[in-house]
């Protein structure tokens, strides 16, 4: 038997994000022309394969079989595998756990992972009343449950209570964030800043959410190209960066089964985080820089403490400490995350793993000086699933 | 809400009645295109009711065609509590789906100690924003939904719905 390859991320790109004039395959195409420049050796017949993670494709742009259409307009002739995939929020980082093992296995040498979304339609209601598709629709979206920010508000109220997590603590995730948010000009919220003030005092979205606690829907697209070591050598000289393990795990739907004793302990988060360290061969104090799934803010306190960066309860008091700025103990969503940068579901894991891709680079615009392993985690559904992504600058062997 | 409890209402309000079925907000309930019908036929008597496996005795909620615990398709329908606490709870202010008032009241609820279901997240109906506190009981209850139309051959079939929700005990 041939020798186990190694799948590396080599680069990509991203379009604009925000709310765009825009068709979901004209996104697409900027986030392949933006790869293409951050990869200007890459040709449309080095890659054998395609996912497009996208979750509104069907519903949004009539668009329900989206791979040979991404095919068509970049040009490209995939032999190895050519799909369409679905986790909402973790699309394109469950394509890239897709992409790895099918490069490790060697039935594929460069896989294009993109992800996009259209999520803007002529009417604002159809997006909401879309978003009533995503859950467990007989069940929870006959309740009303479907739109994020009051289940997550649910979550919040109750991390506050049991741990006495504060708002202050909250709108530290969000500052934080707007800081990184700097320079990156592609952001949904690109040139904006924010004070901890300017947060507190923002218009109530569900209690205790004000309007920066929560991140935005986007329209955009992500492309990154995963591909085994040898390849990503002829194709650039930056240093390689390793798909060292992954972990995915959804253990319920939504509105039955919740597998924490409350909603502030997401057990199913900590059993995917167990399981990417044990395939990454690392422990969380090895990691230099991460990015957590921030659709709100306290989603990324809740992450910061089921990935083990800090104990169970202590979320608050550490991201309020600093320990997610760049000098901190471990910078967090250090590209703006989903709070700036903006959330078009399908594309925002690979626009994670790009941020990882890059700072393990060294090439970050806010770079975390000698970041050798990085995590990227993406929550999708409401909260019903976890992904996570280890990356590293040596390979697990 | 209140107009959309009518029962003389058929397909989806939004679109001045036309019905598609891809913008339905409720579940099909009726027999042509659901194996759990009972449960909506259960609802309508006033029982909230899921699946029993017979074989290894686990309670699933949602109810199902198999056990998910044992995969056995040896099922029964028991009954499930209609009381329950409040956890905690959410009223949104902004961006309620189109056909539910806003704001629209949510909760986390505890069945008690060794209940079947333990804890559900629901719809708190019957109730104004500001009048619900952490470890209220609420009660289940049922209420019409729109209608929709099934084509059977050349007729048209009219299925007509219920949904479920809790409400204050007062």
């Amino acid at each position: 038997m041939a020798e186990k390859k190694k799948a590396v991320i080599v680069g990509g790109g991203t379009s604009k994000f925000g709310v765009r004039q825009a068709h979901l395959l004209d996104m697409v195409q900027e986030a392949m022309k933006a790869c293409s420049d951050d990869i200007p050796a890459l040709k449309p017949t080095d890659i054998d394969g395609l996912i497009i993670a996208t979750t509104m494709a069907g519903r949004h742009s009539s668009a329900l079989n989206t791979a040979p259409l991404v095919v068509h307009r970049l040009g490209l002739s995939p032999t190895a595998i050519c799909i369409r995939l679905d986790t909402l929020c973790a699309g394109s980082n469950s394509a890239i756990i897709v992409a790895k093992g099918l490069v490790e296995s060697g039935m594929a040498e460069a896989i294009l992972v993109t992800g996009a979304e259209k999520v803007y339609m002529p009417q604002r209601w159809e997006t909401n009343y879309t978003q009533l598709m995503v859950n467990d629709h007989d069940w929870d979206s006959a309740m009303g449950l479907g739109v994020p920010p009051p289940f997550f508000a649910m979550i919040a109220k109750m991390h506050m209570k049991r741990y006495g997590t504060t708002k202050e603590q909250m709108a530290a995730v969000s500052v934080t964030n707007y800081t990184y948010g700097e320079g990156h000009t592609k952001g949904h919220f690109a040139g904006r800043s924010l004070t901890i003030e300017g947060a507190l005092e923002a218009r109530i979205i569900a209690d205790p959410f004000g309007l920066y606690d929560c991140c935005p829907l986007s329209d955009g697209a992500s492309a990154a190209i995963i591909a085994s070591e040898e390849k990503a050598k002829e194709l650039t000289d930056r240093p390689p960066v390793y798909v060292r393990g992954t972990g995915q795990h959804a253990s319920h739907s939504m509105s039955a089964g919740w597998p924490g004793e409350t909603l502030a302990e997401w057990t199913h988060l900590k059993v995917a985080a167990e399981v990417a360290f044990k395939n990454a061969r690392l422990t969380p104090k090895d990691i230099d820089v991460a990015q957590t799934h921030d659709c709100f803010t306290i989603s990324e306190i809740i992450e910061l403490e089921e990935l083990g960066f800090c104990k169970k309860g202590e979320g608050g008091d550490f991201v309020a400490s600093g320990a997610i700025e760049i000098d901190g103990e471990i910078p967090t969503n250090t590209d703006g995350g989903l709070l700036v940068y903006g959330h078009p579901f399908g594309a925002s894991g690979a626009r994670q793993s790009l941020e990882i891709c890059k700072q393990l680079q060294g090439r970050a615009i806010h770079q975390v000086k000698d970041a050798a392993f990085g995590l990227a985690h993406n929550l999708s559904g409401t909260c019903a699933q976890h992904t996570v992504v280890i990356y590293g600058k040596e390979p697990v062997d | 809400m209140a107009d959309l409890e009518k029962v003389d209402i058929i397909g989806t309000p939004a679109l001045d009645g036309t019905y598609i079925a891809e913008m339905d907000m409720w579940p099909f309930e009726c027999q042509e295109f659901n194996r759990i019908y009972p449960f909506y036929e259960n609802l309508r008597a006033g029982k909230f009711t899921t699946t029993k496996c017979q074989k290894c005795g686990h309670i699933a909620y949602p109810p199902g065609v198999i056990c998910p615990k044992c995969w056995s398709d040896e099922l029964e329908w028991v009954e499930l509590p209609q009381k329950a606490r409040i956890v905690t709870f959410t009223e949104t202010q902004a961006g309620a789906p189109i056909g539910f008032p806003s704001p629209i009241i949510m909760a986390w609820l505890n069945f008690g100690e060794g209940a079947p279901l333990k804890h559900l997240l629901a719809r708190i109906i019957n109730c104004k924003e500001g009048e619900l506190k952490d470890g209220d009981e609420v009660k289940f209850v049922v209420f019409d939904v729109p209608s929709h139309p099934i084509e059977v051959k050349k007729e048209t079939k009219i299925c007509d719905r219920v949904y479920y929700a809790f409400e204050p005990v007062k």
